[in-house]
């Protein structure tokens, strides 16, 4: 590996680092306040991607194409937390596996709506260039994917710590009990919350089929990394899926280098570490 | 308390012995064992009277249910829900195919060495897993699931890639499809009572103890996470079983016979069927082979149909087909005609795993805060355990 490569896949690890943390942040956010492992995450990556396809296609817009991913995936999340998690609420199996049962349908109304061709979403003209960084080209769309994700990390942050909002979801978070009993409506937030999480998930799938491309086995690919993500660095915390996203993104480019037959094998190698050395993940609360 | 449910249930002290062992007529068991004779025999009599298409799809429901029972021995007994165990099938499957095809070795040895790998595998990653427990259990088997469809799918030298092992051989002495037919439902059969005898033993007991209190049987000095690892390790093994006969019976084996959808397929089956039964998981395998080979014909969507069905036993009837038989018909007759004992015995075997999975009855389903209940703590994976 050349100086030269190593740099430019530093770049890259860190683009692929912020696409795992647009849809682990949701993952995490969501099982941080509900206990719920959404394994439906990546079905909601797939329908955003998806969603913003045909909506480029249409309208030309890569903007209108994330709005109408980012909302697509949304809804499909108020409809899964309203029409069916409520059901088994505080059953963290049944949520699971409910979950599960949503990604065969969503998958496989996909399947047989979008085809099962691999689809690349245009990166938008106006960013579609290169740009010098460092003393190396690289393209501005994957630049421009890192600061959206800084900017919905810090978004995040903000809402979680500086409103009132981000306040009931936290005493949601450290006793849902008391929070209901203050007069918190937890049901809302807790919907608010889900809804949050699918609508991270639709909007990575709109950046993640413009950066990867979107196919059939997408949705189970990203959150087989995202759950990687939220192993490494903790469930249900954001700093957590931070750094975890950035670690799993380098492991695997620089896997992708060196090993190319294997990248997906290395992936896991950070994963089995930390669950020897500390299974509850880098920012998770001990046990 | 549904510990105690588990343990032997002796006479009932209040009632006379010779009154309590005539209202306990010893024909109960021997009702069951007598459809489950029958079962066998029509399973023995089935090539003479169907077509090899169908004899093909009872294979078929043969291996998955195997499948299906080795998830269902750490799922449902040992109340840890597994997403991963295609991995385990995977390895034996592409083992096999690796060893005949690629190395030429003579097909029993490679079988052998391929059960050994199954079961290396398992235990490798059983040792990650089983640090955990609850959900984050279900997502530490689904990432290793998907790291040997990571290697199938990619490592194009050893696997073939997306193409797979092509060419894998059957016995010579079952490759007709009766004889193949045959072949499976003896081994089949074997691991059925080997697990009967498993479950019932007392590292099975202790693995339903683990189920329903993880931390009450640590506090009683039993070592949870050896049972835990060993319990995965035998049922990967048995996974690996059923990926040998998978294997020889498709004559292939591909990265999507190991992808997520067939781990989430053979635990479908396992609740579907009954999770925590023995014979929930070959009625369970027996429903979605029909429905993935039959169905597909008449409707394109399948895979909807199979994530419908899945919500819907998960909502309504987490006990399952045999677990709603038990509770709706067995059990009502048993007592109609007189067996409590056995009644209530059937009872706590068919529904003692589905809070497992799913609503668990006796809690009131109004608590919001529902995993913090105190009492019937089932569903492992409460914020103290997880962290």
């Amino acid at each position: 590996v050349t100086l030269h490569e190593f740099w430019l896949q530093l770049l890259n690890g860190i683009t692929l680092g912020a696409l795992l943390f647009l849809v682990s942040s949701g993952f995490t956010l969501i099982f941080g306040l509900m206990r719920i492992v959404n394994l439906a995450q990546g079905s909601l990556y797939l329908v955003g991607g998806y969603v913003g396809l045909s909506t480029i296609r249409a309208t030309d817009s890569f903007l209108l194409a994330v709005l109408a991913g980012a909302a697509a995936a949304a809804a499909l999340g108020f409809v899964m937390e309203r029409g069916l998690l409520r059901l088994v609420r505080g059953q963290p199996m049944s949520e699971i596996l409910l979950t599960v049962g949503i990604s065969f349908i969503v998958a496989d109304l996909a399947l047989a709506t979008w085809g099962g061709d691999p689809e690349t979403l245009p990166v938008p003209q106006a960013i579609d260039t290169s740009t010098s960084i460092f003393g190396l080209t690289y393209p501005v769309f994957r630049i421009v994917v890192v600061a959206v994700a800084v900017v919905v990390a810090i978004a995040l942050w903000l809402l979680l710590e500086r409103t009132r909002t981000g306040a009931m979801v936290r005493a949601g978070v450290d006793d849902q009990e008391t929070a209901a009993a203050l007069g918190i409506n937890i049901k809302a937030v807790f919907t608010a919350v889900f809804v949050l999480g699918a609508l991270l998930a639709g909007l990575a799938g709109v950046v993640g089929g413009a950066y990867l491309s979107i196919f059939p086995g997408a949705d189970v690919e990203i959150l087989v990394y995202s759950l990687v993500v939220v192993v490494v660095g903790g469930l249900g915390s954001l700093r957590g899926a931070i750094v975890g996203s950035l670690l799993v993104g380098l492991t695997y480019v620089y896997g992708q280098t060196l090993v190319p037959d294997l990248a997906y094998f290395v992936l896991f190698a950070p994963m089995a570490l930390i669950l020897l050395v500390r299974p509850q993940g880098l920012f998770g609360r001990a046990g | 308390m549904r510990f105690r449910r588990e343990a032997p249930i002796g006479p009932d002290p209040e009632m006379s012995a010779p009154a309590r062992r005539a209202a306990d007529a010893r024909w109960a068991p021997r009702l069951k064992w007598g459809l489950l004779g029958l079962a066998l025999l029509a399973a023995i009599w089935l090539p003479f009277v169907v077509s090899s298409f169908w004899v093909n799809l009872a294979t078929q429901a043969l291996f998955f249910g195997l499948f299906a029972l080795a998830i269902n021995l750490i799922s449902g007994y040992g109340g840890m829900i597994t997403l991963g165990h295609a991995g385990m099938l995977g390895v034996a499957g592409y083992g096999l195919g690796i060893l005949t095809v690629d190395e030429g070795w003579s097909l029993g040895a490679a079988v052998g060495a391929a059960l050994v790998a199954a079961a290396v595998a398992s235990a490798f990653f059983g040792i990650l897993a089983v640090r955990t427990r609850g959900t984050y259990f279900v997502m530490i088997t689904l990432a290793e699931g998907m790291v040997v469809w990571g290697i199938a799918q990619r490592w194009q030298e050893l696997t073939g890639g997306e193409n797979g092992i092509t060419g894998i051989p059957k016995p010579g002495f079952a490759t007709e499809y009766w004889e193949f037919y045959y072949l499976v439902l003896a081994v089949v059969v074997v691991c059925v009572v080997l697990l009967a005898r498993l479950v019932r033993s007392p590292f099975g007991l202790s693995l339903k103890g683990i189920r329903e209190g993880e931390d009450r049987l640590a506090s009683l000095g039993y070592n949870v996470t050896l049972h835990k690892l060993l319990a995965f390790t035998i049922s990967g093994t048995l996974a690996g079983v059923a990926g040998v006969l998978l294997a020889m019976h498709n004559n292939f084996i591909g990265p999507s016979d190991v992808f997520f959808l067939a781990s989430a397929d053979g635990l479908l089956m396992a609740i579907l069927g009954g999770i925590g039964t023995l014979s929930g998981a070959l009625v369970g395998s027996a429903i979605v082979v029909f429905i993935q080979n039959e169905v597909s014909t008449f409707v394109d969507r399948w895979q909807t149909i199979l994530g419908i069905v899945f919500v819907v036993v998960i909502l309504f009837a987490p006990g399952g087909i045999v677990g709603t038989w038990t509770r709706m018909v067995w059990v009502p007759l048993l007592r109609r005609l007189g067996a409590h004992e056995e009644a209530a015995q059937a009872e706590t075997a068919a529904t003692g795993a589905a809070p497992t999975v799913g609503a668990a009855r006796s809690a009131p389903a109004a608590s919001t805060a529902g995993e913090r209940r105190t009492e019937g703590a089932v569903q492992v994976g409460s914020r103290q355990e997880e962290g």
